[in-house]
């Protein structure tokens, strides 16, 4: 029998069926309630861990507004939990390196080939072999585009515009197509560290490992024939998502920063409970600096994921055809761990989401022309094996939660519990009895991402669209995967 | 000297315990290099590190992301300290290797229930990775 509607959990009481707050004077160093967006039973998997108490950590940031909010996908990370989103005032909150977290601006890319699973046949195989030949995975290096100097300078300040105009990486539909058109105003390279220049040279075009991925999928179901349509998906389409970040580029920039900042809380009067939550003022020199390399780092990841597709679409048109290729079209591309300067209410915020997706709504002039009408495409990886969700960005998630929704399943599981419970040869196994083909060099690596690792995708959607933050568009299902 | 793993929903949470300051260096060391380890086989090579911080806890932080750093640039493989030495401000050591094909990659090490504090007649230290 299921606990009466009012039972809290660990303190969180419901709102509603889909919303859990603390009250900002459940600590008393909470400046704001927190908040989290699941149904009863995603909130007994999210109070397994450390995530609420994370949560409410981030609830005492100064100037943070509104909430310390949560998405359904929510889990314990380190200082935010990822899944976390937290909104600062402008110019005197905090920003906090650690709130947008080392791989800044992981995110994830849709293509749509122009053809179905049918026309594919059996070239699914040969398709995925050859995206995992021409596509580096694991730590390090490998990429075959290796900039320096300027050049390299200019993709920090750019992103995937110079990639199009100097090196004729990608189209103009796909930078039109790119969340910020794959730009975040006001990067500055000095800002940079030379270390953070030393890993990212030649990692322009590189996967990484752990859950970062391509996988070709199908579209199951078409779930709102409108807005599907203005995307340009239909059922039986082939596509590629593509999941990676900013690479070692971005996990030096994060690094740096937080340890400056940690060093200069206490000028600032800052009392932390978590000390990777480390934070300055953004109108402070610390705040400024680390915003101008933060940006370098976001616009090097849409860089990254602009030579992913073009290597795809290299894959593509070997094993498919040029005229293939060619088809193929950029649906969009959305950052998960950014913090960004938006006006909601008429105020110039700074957003923080670790882990999570922005979700604007039709009419937003942030979105591209060809999808104002009906609102921001959203990307909502599952895991392995189950399903992925197209989505849109809905008027409610402007009035709830900063234009944000969740960003994929949300683990549940550690890497080690993953691995007592499966190995990466029998995952393998099971996963092409499905159908799907898989390239992994790692067992190991596939086992700690074995799909009962995370939780329900599906269940997760379902939350986001009852609270009105995001809808669902399409279905996605997996028929091959290239993992670091 | 011992390091072990603590269960964590998405990253790694290395725990050390170790009879001396520069134990918990070299036990770090090698369970990055646990992380880290391909299957062997590569040239072997010996590096010098140096790295500052006035505070130990800093200081483990940063050796892990110094060798994260040559893992990632050189295909660096940690496995063992040949030498180290700490001083108020930092430390140097001399750490053996090979070069090969890191396994993992490990982000960076993270400041999250970062601890180094004396246990006892030895000392613990707690660091997240994020992998």
């Amino acid at each position: 029998m299921s606990e009466p509607a009012q039972t809290g959990v660990r303190g969180f009481r419901p709102v509603d069926d889909v919303v859990w707050e603390l009250p900002a004077a459940a600590r008393a160093d909470m400046r704001v309630p927190a908040r989290v967006f699941a149904d009863r039973e995603l909130i007994g998997q999210i109070a397994a861990d450390r995530s609420l108490e994370q949560l409410q950590n981030v609830a005492t940031l100064p100037g943070i507004i509104g909430a310390a909010l949560a998405m359904p996908d929510i889990h314990q990370g380190y200082g935010f939990p990822v899944g976390g989103v937290a909104a600062t005032e402008t110019p005197d909150g905090i920003v906090s390196p650690g709130g947008v977290g080392y791989d800044i601006n992981c995110g994830v890319r849709l293509l749509a080939l122009p053809l179905t699973m049918g026309d594919l046949d059996r070239g699914v195989e040969a398709l995925v072999h050859e995206i995992s030949r021409r596509v580096p995975v694991g730590a390090g290096h490998g990429g075959a585009l290796k900039l320096r100097g300027s050049a390299f300078d200019r993709v920090l300040v750019q992103g995937p515009r110079i990639l199009l105009a100097e090196h004729g990486i990608g189209t103009a539909e796909d930078v039109e197509h790119t969340e910020s058109e794959g730009c975040l105003a006001g990067a500055d390279p000095a800002m940079v560290s030379e270390r953070a220049r030393v890993r990212g040279s030649d990692q322009l075009g590189t996967l990484g490992s752990g859950n970062h991925f391509v996988e070709v999928q199908r579209v199951a179901k078409i779930l709102d024939a409108q807005t599907a349509e203005a995307f340009g998906l239909r059922e039986d389409q082939v596509t590629v998502l593509i999941h990676s970040g900013s690479r070692g580029f971005g996990h030096q920039v994060c690094g740096d920063y937080v340890r400056m900042m940690d060093a200069v809380h206490a000028r600032y009067r800052i009392a932390l409970p978590d000390r990777e939550l480390a934070c300055a003022p953004l109108s402070s020199p610390e705040g400024r600096r680390y915003m101008a390399a933060m940006a370098c780092a976001a616009n090097f990841a849409w860089g990254n994921r602009a030579v992913l597709v073009h290597r795809v679409r290299e894959s593509v048109a070997r094993i498919l055809g040029p005229e293939v290729a060619e088809g193929t079209r950029q649906v969009y591309d959305v950052a998960h761990n950014v913090a960004k300067l938006e006006t909601h209410d008429g105020r110039q915020l700074c957003v923080h989401r670790k882990g999570a997706t922005r979700a604007f709504p039709m009419g937003s002039n942030e979105i591209p022309a060809a999808y104002r009408e009906v609102g921001q495409p959203v990307f909502i990886p599952g895991s392995m094996g189950t399903s992925s969700f197209v989505l849109v960005g809905l008027p409610g998630a402007m009035k709830r939660s900063f234009g944000t929704t969740c960003h994929g399943a949300g683990r549940r599981m550690s890497r080690t519990g993953a691995r007592r419970q499966i190995t990466g040869a029998e995952l393998r196994h099971k996963l092409e009895a499905q159908g799907i083909v898989v390239r992994c060099p790692s067992n190991r690596g596939l086992a700690e991402e074995a799909p009962f690792a995370y939780k329900d995708v599906e269940r997760v959607v379902a939350v986001v669209e009852q609270a009105g933050l995001a809808g669902r568009v399409a279905q996605l299902v997996p028929v091959g995967v290239v993992k670091g | 000297m011992i390091y072990w793993w603590v269960e964590h929903t998405a990253e790694v949470q290395m725990e050390i315990e170790a009879p001396s300051e520069e134990a918990v260096f070299t036990d770090a060391l090698r369970g990055l290099g646990e992380l880290l380890a391909d299957d062997g086989g590569g040239e072997q090579v010996r590096r010098e590190v140096a790295v500052d911080g006035r505070e130990r806890a800093i200081l483990l932080v940063e050796w892990l992301n110094e060798l994260v750093f040559l893992a990632e640039t050189e295909d660096f493989v940690p496995e063992d300290v040949g030498r180290i030495q700490l001083s108020d401000h930092g430390l140097v050591a001399s750490v053996c290797g090979h070069r090969g094909s890191p396994r993992h990659v490990v982000k960076g090490a993270t400041y999250h229930r970062l601890a180094f504090e004396r246990f006892g007649r030895g000392y613990c230290a707690s660091v997240v990775l994020d992998v």
